[in-house]
């Protein structure tokens, strides 16, 4: 088995439909999509197809934790003895664990939502984060920014589950939200512990990162307003071991991202 | 009510355990670096295959065992400095060149239509070496003595019972053809060859007959 699986060698079965992120972000038809008014864009039981995007999130969620299984899999892998230290591997085997959990979760939650797998299509940019030759970079991009989104996610989507009356789905993404925590934790660890004598590539990690950020927040999609489904789970982050500059800073990108998109779409916002 | 202050034997009637082990210090650390070094290939191997198998299930179950196996290698890890070895790098070795030629072999195949020859190689060969070379170390020990290292393969044995079992389960749900069977019939024979030119998981003497380590004088207690 070679090291480094391209994101075009991901195994799936036929049910799985793959899309290029790019293509999806060019579609001529996201400008008119956004063009749509229908108030906040929080992710709210009251608001308009609610139900719909709540199952598309979820099914999003299942594809992530997939990603997110098959990514820290192969940093067991990847790396040799000499290259990574034994106990980031099996950090990494333990987060193989708990996503596997995830995706076992996620598929009886999708169930239980009414979508299943296959219905909605998938991208693989965050497998591709965890494609990075340097093992640090994984850490951050994969551990501290990914999964830092999932903490927001999830935290949102267990604020939906509390809205609408769905304790299920409320205690699962509360389960799954724990472990997103210790999986950020583990990045904000392993970030200082490896570059505590190496301020440059500590920089260099934290601004993949940031690029990787930015690339999450899709537009507008997580942020700290009602414009954003996605809502930043402040409190979590911090517990994962973000200062609050960090979250600051996040929250400034977030903007930017969102800025750019509706600059791209010609949104006027007055 | 008994009287606190009569004397009793530091046995009670029903502790069968026994002195001495078979195994020494030094080759009780050597085995526990060879187990170390085992887990880890196979966590390895296992977390790698996870993103190239398509059926959902196999990826779910090798992503659990992933971990198992991880723990097994931290437990032996953390045995390694109580046996005197605090650099536990220079004890986490195979045993020989035939196993790096087994564990290569075991790890090789990567192809999406391969699930079949990545499980039998896991399940069919080497959990079932793994199983036997502990239960034999776990049996030879003293129970006094060596009671730390008997701890962990209680833990460890539960997991590779249980793991090799939902391996074989999913493997006899892959295998539908006289085709497929022929193909893990091979793979495993492939695969067993290495692993007996090994000698098993800690080499010759893996579970027992020649070990070239002389057994402890003998003093039978219990």
């Amino acid at each position: 088995m070679k090291k480094i699986l391209p994101p075009e060698e991901l195994a799936r079965d036929a049910r799985f439909v793959r899309v290029n992120i790019q293509d999806t972000i060019a579609d001529p038809r996201q400008a008119k999509v956004s063009e749509r008014n229908t108030g906040s864009a929080k992710l709210e039981p009251d608001r308009p197809a609610a139900a719909d995007r709540a199952r598309q999130l979820m099914h999003g969620i299942f594809m992530g934790e997939v990603q997110a299984l098959e990514g820290a899999g192969r940093t067991t892998f990847d790396f040799t003895d000499e290259e990574v230290p034994f106990q980031l591997k099996l950090d990494m085997a333990r987060q193989s664990w708990d996503e596997s959990r995830h995706c076992e979760i996620s598929v009886k939650l999708a169930e239980h939502m009414g979508t299943e797998i296959g219905e909605f299509a998938e991208a693989t940019f965050l497998y591709e984060a965890a494609c990075a030759p340097d093992a640090l970079l994984r850490l951050t991009g994969v551990n501290r920014a990914l999964e830092g989104l999932a903490i927001d996610v999830f935290n949102t989507m267990k604020l939906f589950g509390d809205h609408s009356g769905d304790p299920v789905l409320a205690a699962c993404e509360d389960w799954m939200l724990a472990d997103e925590v210790t999986h950020v934790k583990m990045g904000s660890d392993w970030l200082r512990r490896l570059t505590e004598n190496d301020p440059e590539r500590r920089e260099l990690a934290l601004e993949f990162q940031r690029t990787v950020d930015k690339l999450f927040s899709l537009g507008g999609f997580r942020g700290e307003t009602d414009d954003n489904p996605i809502q930043l789970a402040r409190r979590f982050r911090e517990l994962a071991g973000f200062s609050t500059e960090e979250i600051d800073e996040l929250s400034e990108v977030t903007a930017e991202a969102q800025a750019e998109a509706e600059a791209a779409a010609g949104v006027n916002k007055s | 009510m008994s009287e606190p202050r009569q004397p009793r034997a530091a046995f009670a009637p029903w502790d069968r355990r026994e002195l001495p082990g078979i195994f020494g210090v030094e080759e009780t650390a050597r085995r526990v670096g060879n187990y170390k070094w085992i887990e880890m290939r196979l966590f390895e191997a296992l977390g790698g295959w996870v993103a190239t198998v398509p059926e959902l299930d196999v990826k779910l179950v090798l992503g659990r065992h992933c971990y198992h196996h991880a723990w097994h290698s931290e437990l032996w890890d953390k045995r390694l400095p109580e046996l005197r070895e605090m650099k536990t790098d220079r004890l986490t070795l195979p045993p020989n060149d035939e196993m790096i030629a087994f564990v290569d072999a075991l790890r090789e195949p990567e192809a999406p239509e391969l699930t079949i020859e990545k499980l039998v190689g896991v399940y069919r060969v080497l959990l079932p070496h793994k199983i036997a070379a502990y239960t034999y170390h776990q049996n030879g020990s003293s129970r006094i003595t060596d009671a730390p290292t008997i701890r962990s393969f209680g833990f460890i044995l539960q997991d590779e019972l249980e793991d090799w079992r939902e391996g074989e389960m999913l493997l006899q749900s892959l295998i539908e053809t006289p085709d497929e069977v022929e193909r893990a019939a091979n793979r495993q024979r492939e695969l067993e060859k290495l692993i007996v030119a090994a000698g098993g998981i800690a080499g010759p003497g893996t579970i027992g007959g020649e070990t070239g380590v002389p057994a402890p004088e003998g003093v039978a207690v219990g």
